[in-house]
């Protein structure tokens, strides 16, 4: 139902700039866009919400009860869920191909550049799962942040200042774009913009997992995890 | 309370905590202390239960055992593996069920579950199918295999939970109420299985419970909390023995001289009735009952019933916290 309410949106904000007549690449902006919010906020749902989740349910304390780590599960979660996520993904960005008219190159390339992109995005849930197990009322931040994301994938658009470099996806999702939209292949970039990409979301990634291990050890320590 | 020496940590122990002591701190508030310096051991295939009221620090004790908690001070081993610094080796021996129905992925079905459990745990589905099939089947779960754990009955989500705990291959296993909010029936199912792990399956089980019926009918010994220390650490039949003053109730026919009874035992209320002499009689201990039954006969008093006033676990347990102090 929600995806059904979010594709409804699309075709508004896609017609409607049809009709103030924008240019290819505005349209096409426009698809990749939000394929790319749908993925990136489910990506980040899977790690702040899957984890509240968790601990409601009581199956938190229980993946802690293992010869593993918690980490090493949490990441063979986000593995398993990208794999869904971006069936997904290829899914929406087809149906949306095909509704508005307006076709994109589909570079089997543009999956190492999402993997890359979206790795920035785990490490913000894994900030905001890790605060959530101490600070509860955090939650309500989540939402908020899920409408951020569209100004961060919007930004590139907006400006050319190098803020684009420092911030989670929108430095990814401009290459995603140039790729999905102009046709360029992995090869056509420079190895500064890789060089930008790998450390954009590598450190939102080791920041992540820092403050998550932080927060997990004062979770134990005030004895909150798996409360709810 | 029974301290624990040093030669006993981890000979033939399953479980041992040693001074532990956890204070939870508090933002702007005086910390609260949960556990305060508490000790004891479970010996391998033991099942042991864990009484308390509310508050008593018995979840924060299992949790702390589990590592989910941290303690501020004291040692914790499980199979001679500490706890606090080697957390995963330690408890990947342990499983535990937290708070009855819970533990349980309520979108996948109960054969997910049970996989997924196994799996989490590092053991191959080839490897645990066997133990699969006749966990269904003893819980009576074959025909809700395909069915997502959310339309389960309580009872049964709480057997799967059991049965997720067991699927790991532990031999160690927590369990908090795994019988709250159960029928009788199952109620009874869940206990004669929990006794069975113990005698058979030959795992060592540490269990908390409201419900005193479950303790004395499935635990060996028993440790009451109150107030994080521990009040009592002995055998329910102990426990029992010092709390109860084995009180009897004798129905004798006629009228018969009691003079001499009333010196040997200590004889509380006598009233006759109807031809009836109706005789309350408090006694030392178990064996004086037979004692006093064979006077009668030597007396060729005749004895029409006997009613047997003893404490139930309940009353015993409201005893220890009553008394405060720690028994002995």
């Amino acid at each position: 139902m929600t995806m059904v309410g979010i594709f409804i949106l699309f075709l508004l904000v896609f017609f409607g700039l049809r009709s103030f007549e924008a240019g290819t690449e505005t349209l096409q902006g426009s698809i990749v866009g939000f394929a790319m919010w749908i993925f990136a906020v489910m990506a980040y749902s899977e790690m702040s919400w899957g984890l509240l989740q968790e601990a409601r349910d009581g199956t938190l304390e229980q993946l802690y009860l293992t010869p593993s780590t918690f980490r090493r599960i949490s990441a063979y979660r986000v593995f398993g869920s990208f794999i869904f996520q971006f069936i997904l993904f290829i899914t929406f960005l087809g149906i949306m191909m095909v509704v508005t008219g307006e076709y994109l190159s589909l570079n089997p390339g543009v999956i190492i550049l999402i993997s890359l992109t979206l790795l920035s995005v785990y490490g913000l849930g894994y900030i905001m799962g890790g605060l959530s197990l101490v600070f509860k009322k955090v939650q309500a931040g989540n939402q908020i942040l899920q409408f951020l994301f569209i100004l961060l994938l919007v930004l590139p658009t907006i400006t050319d200042h190098q803020i684009i470099y420092f911030v989670p996806i929108s430095w990814g999702n401009l290459m995603i774009n140039r790729m999905m939209i102009d046709g360029l292949s992995l090869l056509d970039f420079t190895l500064f913009e890789y060089l930008i990409l790998f450390a954009n979301s590598f450190a939102y990634l080791i920041v992540g997992l820092f403050i998550f291990s932080l927060m997990e050890k004062a979770a134990k320590k005030r004895g909150l995890l798996g409360h709810y | 309370m029974k301290a624990l020496d040093e030669g006993e940590k981890g000979a033939g122990k399953a479980l041992t905590v040693k001074d532990l002591e956890k204070t939870y701190p508090q933002w702007r508030k005086e910390p609260t202390k949960a556990v305060d310096g508490i000790s004891f051991s479970v010996d391998e295939g033991e099942i042991v239960g864990f009484l308390g009221p509310n508050g008593a620090g018995k979840t924060t004790t299992i949790k702390c055992i589990c590592g989910l908690v941290e303690p501020t001070k004291g040692d914790i081993e499980i199979y001679g593996i500490d706890v606090v610094n080697d957390t995963r080796k330690a408890v990947s021996n342990t499983s535990a069920v937290l708070e009855g129905n819970r533990n349980i992925y309520w979108r996948l079905t109960t054969r997910e579950n049970l996989e997924f459990f196994a799996r989490l745990h590092g053991r191959s589905l080839k490897e645990a199918e066997p133990e699969i099939k006749d966990l269904l089947k003893r819980f009576d779960l074959q025909d809700r295999e395909d069915m997502p754990a959310r339309k389960l009955s309580r009872g049964m989500q709480q057997k799967l939970a059991l049965s997720c705990a067991l699927i790991r291959g532990t031999d160690f296993l927590l369990l908090d109420e795994p019988t709250l909010g159960l029928d009788v029936k199952t109620s009874k199912e869940m206990r004669a299985f929990v006794k069975q792990l113990t005698s058979n399956g030959g795992k060592t089980i540490l269990l908390s419970s409201h419900d005193m019926n479950v303790v004395e009918d499935v635990c060996e010994r028993v440790i009451i909390m109150n107030e994080g220390k521990i009040l009592a650490n002995d055998s329910v039949n102990n426990l029992k023995d010092i709390f109860n003053v084995h009180l009897y109730d004798f129905i004798l026919k006629g009228e018969p001289k009691l003079s001499e009874l009333k010196n040997k035992y200590e004889i509380t209320d006598i009233h006759y009735e109807n031809g009836k002499t109706k005789l309350r009689v408090s006694l030392k201990n178990s064996d004086s009952f037979y004692e006093l039954v064979n006077h009668l006969q030597n007396k060729n008093v005749e004895l029409e019933e006997v009613k047997n006033l003893d404490k139930n676990m309940e009353e015993i347990f409201m005893d220890v916290i009553e008394r405060k102090g720690v028994i002995n």
